[in-house]
């Protein structure tokens, strides 16, 4: 212990060196600077699409506030004339939009009417009475779905939670109207413009102005009505669309979801808060991620390498003493942000730091691997990438799929909504970073020689030794067993990854690409470290080989069993989790494992090293082939 | 002093592309990209719910009691929403426990004045969110239609004309990003080449050679704006490929141009002064967050201008690509002025 404290503070001493004199001036000088701007923009009026449409309006037409919208006051016919050519986007005459057929002038009339139609919503607020302007109020009511033959009787019923609500208010002046006919409602005021130039239309029916300035007159006391209790819930919602800003206000912003919701005041919750919450915690982690890769990759150019190793440090507490300045300042900053946002300090820290560790597992990786900083550059930057992408993507699927609760940022999310989460799905989200952590830094304490650290040799090679050197040589059945339980939260981060990347191609081939692509990742799991010792000359027969890939294809499916164990709490129905994931009895799974694995193996023992990519499309094709079957696509 | 220059420009450039540089770059990017598409679907998702149901699969069945003659039910079925009537109540809870439907909606009878709907959710599921995003526009039907039946008309309820978010996202925060990414990337390539020759002390070698300080660095520079200026061709054409048109394709381009040119200059200038990768790298991080944040500011700042060129405004053009050049201008004079000066001072 006292090893590792005193490896941490000498790290701090050279970070404190490496900034000394007129460059820690100017650093902190850019900090402030930093710091000071991102203030400033934060509390302008963000608007990230200004002037992107431009739109001619007529002289009594409509005033158009939004900046999005570039306006221009046109006479009708230079305002057909231009919107003919193109160099207006829309013309709005009296209250009626015309467009174009095109992609631009469409997207302009849809923003368009967006941004009336809530300016209507004011109008129309500050005109009649809040019961005639928002009529119909839904409130919402959860209701638990029993998961039968428990036997409790004491569930609620539906007509104890419907009678449970307060009485609604009474309804007022003209008796409803209930015909069979629905009245119509006007067509909506926008007309195209065809090729004659002669435009196409219905006139509204009614004579509403919504452009009007509203009415002075207090509304007509007589009309108001016994408050009903949703009443405020109107006027609070309104409220917060007049003030609504593009930027969310963290705090508002996760409140959770309103129980009486007015359909046209319903505002969609912003994925990008996820984004920015995000962004927030992990930036300022990545920005000191670049001095910890360099601690190590300067004692190796310095060859101050040897003397630590010669040193009575073991190498764990090399890592760790490196590591705990950092830790500590990534823990101060979770704290710092999760205070500011108004958040649980205390799960905050329980959520992030995993994040924490996991992301400086990976830079552990890179730090330990490379050798030029052109590679430490992008492999960091590679990293980053990945690392954002995982953390990031789940969560745009907040509330529409459990697919949301493999990453971590989704337990933030909640937790800033103030809803509770469980703790099977903080073990679903974190267990997999955890467990990557542990087994860099144990692969990190292996690899920790000069050999391997001051070696200039391609990545392949480098991970195939690191491998070769994490296994105990005399213990090398556990070795191959533990090390592929330990690589599936590995290829568990890695097939997600490459879902959001599958993303991307058009629909039937994502699911294909899918299916082929977790198989190969798979594969390479399971025989790459057979492969290794097959390659160092540690078996000698090919019965070792299959003993080896044996073991390799239990420990892996013990691994995966595990894995699913703990997410079948919580991912209930995603095809693409059985697709990635498939269930089932032990055996069936076992012996595909166990062939597949030996057939990469043996392969490769055969042919030699350069035929593995082959043997791994040997594999990958019976173990598809197996999914297929399960799937039922096959047979 | 051309062919030195040129000379010296090959040499960079050669060893960017041995040493991989250009691919890694490229597949940050493709990362980039896809984790921006993500993000749009994201958006699509909750803007325009009439996508869920493609992209998730997911079919919302709505149990619906009380006035089952309402309008509401035709709303809902217009919507494609699968629409199951209950007789009463406990109907209602059978279907919802024994899954027939996803939720309940509890029409109450009267048409005037306020109308207090109940809609049940699941409480345990993730689908509450999609579900009311899929009820969204048939509420707000319904909310019209009694509006009217209160004697209040509007003009603008919503559908019409196409959903604009996503296209604000995509040529407002997506084209921008994926045209400066390349900019960012060149910067980051100038620090690393600039300060390897300081740290290799190479830089005096080269000195006994017959080039100039100048060439060397201009030599440094320019390489990491070409390769920046190749991404970003690839990526007009990768968009195109994916059906999104960037208009004003040689504009766009140029002013990324431009930027890029910018940035590698000033971070040419970071790493003279530092002259060590690692201090050079962290300033330049963090006085990229200062730069965008006060780039904001410019009118029209650089992610409006290529917003703006890439969806075809016709109010933008030669003139505001060239006003970029100014910047580009000050800071080429800040260099030229520095660098001597910069290579011989101390650490």
């Amino acid at each position: 212990m006292k090893n590792i404290l005193t490896i941490s503070k000498r790290e701090v001493a050279r970070l404190r060196a490496r900034f000394s004199g007129r460059s820690r001036a100017v650093v902190l000088a850019i900090i402030a600077l930093t710091i000071i701007s991102s203030g400033v923009v934060y509390h302008q009026d963000l608007v990230i699409s200004k002037g992107l449409y431009i739109v001619g309006v007529s002289t009594h037409g409509p005033s158009i506030e939004d900046k999005r919208f570039t306006v221009v006051e046109l006479e009708p016919e230079t305002g057909y004339n231009l919107l003919r050519q193109g160099t207006i986007d829309l013309y709005i005459e009296g209250n009626e939009i015309v467009w174009r057929d095109d992609d631009r002038s469409q997207h302009a009339a849809g923003a368009l009417r967006q941004y009336l139609g809530k300016q209507e919503l004011f109008m129309i607020s500050n005109n009649y009475d809040l019961n005639r302007a928002f009529p119909l109020r839904v409130e919402i009511r959860y209701f638990r779905a029993s998961t039968g033959g428990t036997g409790a009787q004491t569930e609620t019923s539906l007509l104890d939670i419907l009678e449970s609500t307060e009485r609604t208010a009474q309804p007022t002046g003209t008796s409803p109207s209930r015909g069979s006919e629905v009245p119509s409602i006007s067509r909506p005021a926008s007309r195209g413009l065809d090729e004659t130039g002669t435009t196409k239309a219905a006139p509204p029916s009614k004579p509403v102005s919504p452009y009007m300035l509203p009415l002075t007159e207090a509304p007509d006391e007589s009309l108001l009505e016994v408050a009903s209790n949703t009443d405020a819930a109107v006027r609070q919602q309104l409220a917060e669309l007049r003030d609504s800003r593009p930027l969310p206000k963290f705090r508002a912003e996760f409140v959770s979801e309103d129980d009486v919701i007015i359909p046209s005041l319903m505002k969609p919750p912003i994925p990008l808060a996820q984004v920015i919450v995000a962004f927030l915690y992990v930036v300022p982690i990545f920005f000191v991620s670049l001095f910890f890769t360099s601690s190590f990759t300067e004692e190796k150019i310095n060859r101050k390498l040897v003397v630590l190793l010669s040193a009575p440090v073991t190498p764990l507490e090399i890592i760790l003493g490196k590591m705990l300045p950092y830790l500590a300042y990534s823990a101060l900053v979770i704290v710092i942000i999760t205070i500011a946002l108004g958040g649980n300090v205390l799960l905050g820290l329980a959520i992030f730091t995993p994040v924490m560790l996991f992301i400086f597992s990976i830079y552990l990786a890179v730090a330990l691997t490379y050798r030029t900083f052109k590679d430490q550059t992008f492999f960091s930057v590679f990293a980053m990438s990945a690392i954002t992408i995982y953390l990031i993507g789940p969560t745009m699927f907040i509330g529409v799929s459990d697919l949301s609760h493999i990453s971590p940022l989704t337990l933030a999310v909640e937790m800033y909504r103030g809803e509770s989460f469980h703790f099977s799905e903080y073990l679903l989200a974190t267990t997999p970073l955890y467990l990557v952590f542990l087994l860099a830094t144990f692969l990190g304490t292996r690899v920790f020689n000069e050999e391997y650290l001051m070696g200039f040799r391609p990545l392949p090679t480098k991970v195939a030794e690191a491998l070769y050197l994490a296994m105990d040589k005399n213990h090398l059945n556990i070795s191959v067993l533990l090390l592929s339980m330990f690589f599936v939260p590995v290829v568990f981060i890695v097939q997600l990854v490459s879902i959001v990347f599958a993303s991307n191609l058009p629909s039937p081939f994502t699911l294909w690409f899918l299916l082929v692509i977790s198989v190969i990742i798979e594969e390479i799991a399971k025989s790459t470290g057979v492969v290794v010792l097959w390659q160092n000359n540690v078996t000698k027969s090919s019965k070792d080989v299959f003993i080896f890939s044996f073991l390799s294809a239990l420990g892996f499916l013990l691994g995966e069993k595990l894995l699913v164990f703990l997410a079948l709490g919580v991912l209930s129905e995603s095809i693409f989790v059985s697709a990635v994931f498939g269930a089932g009895l032990l055996i069936a799974p076992l012996v595909l494992h166990v062939v597949s694995t030996s057939v990469v193996c043996l392969t490769t023992a055969r042919l030699g090293i350069k035929y593995y990519p082959l043997a791994i499309a040997a594999g990958t094709i019976i173990h598809t082939l197996y999914n297929l079957y399960v799937i039922g696509v096959v047979w | 002093m051309v062919s030195e220059y040129l000379a010296l420009l090959r040499r960079e450039l050669k060893s960017l592309l041995r040493e991989k540089t250009i691919l890694f770059a490229i597949v940050v990017q493709l990362f980039i990209a896809s984790f921006s598409s993500i993000i749009l679907i994201g958006i699509m998702a909750f803007y325009d719910p009439t996508s869920i149901a493609a992209t998730t699969k997911v079919n919302v069945k709505v149990g619906v009691v009380g006035d089952t003659s309402s309008p509401m039910l035709e709303y809902l079925r217009d919507n494609k929403l699968t629409v199951k009537r209950f007789l009463n109540l406990s109907d209602a809870e059978a279907g919802f426990q024994s899954g027939q439907v996803d939720t309940v909606m509890f029409i109450p009878e009267g048409r005037a004045g306020v109308v207090n709907m109940k809609l049940i959710l699941p409480e345990l599921d993730a689908k509450k969110t999609l579900i009311l995003m899929v009820l969204n526009e048939p509420l707000k039907r319904y909310e019209n239609y009694l509006r009217q039946v209160n004697g209040v008309q509007l003009n603008y309820i919503s559908s019409g004309g196409k959903p604009y978010t996503t296209y604000e996202f995509l040529y407002s925060v997506i084209i921008p990003v994926l045209m400066f990414l390349p900019s960012l990337i060149a910067g980051s390539i100038v620090i690393d080449t600039v300060s390897e020759e300081l740290e290799d002390k190479t830089f005096d070698t080269l000195m006994s050679a017959p080039v100039s300080l100048g060439q060397v660095l201009a030599a440094k520079i320019s390489a990491a704006v070409i390769t920046a200026s190749i991404q970003m061709v690839m990526w007009v054409g990768l968009l195109r490929l994916n059906s999104i048109i960037v208009q004003k394709p040689t504009l766009v381009i140029l002013a990324s141009v431009i930027i890029a040119a910018t940035l590698s200059v000033g971070t040419a200038i970071i790493a003279l002064y530092f002259k060590d990768r690692e201090r050079a790298q962290f300033v330049y991080s963090i006085a990229l967050v200062a730069t965008i944040g006060g780039s904001y500011f410019l009118s029209p700042s650089p992610f409006n201008l290529i917003a703006r060129l890439a969806a075809g405004n016709p109010d933008v053009g030669v003139l505001e690509v060239a006003l970029y050049t100014v910047p580009l201008i000050m800071i080429s004079l800040l260099f030229i002025n520095m660098s001597g000066k910069l290579t011989l001072m101390r650490r």
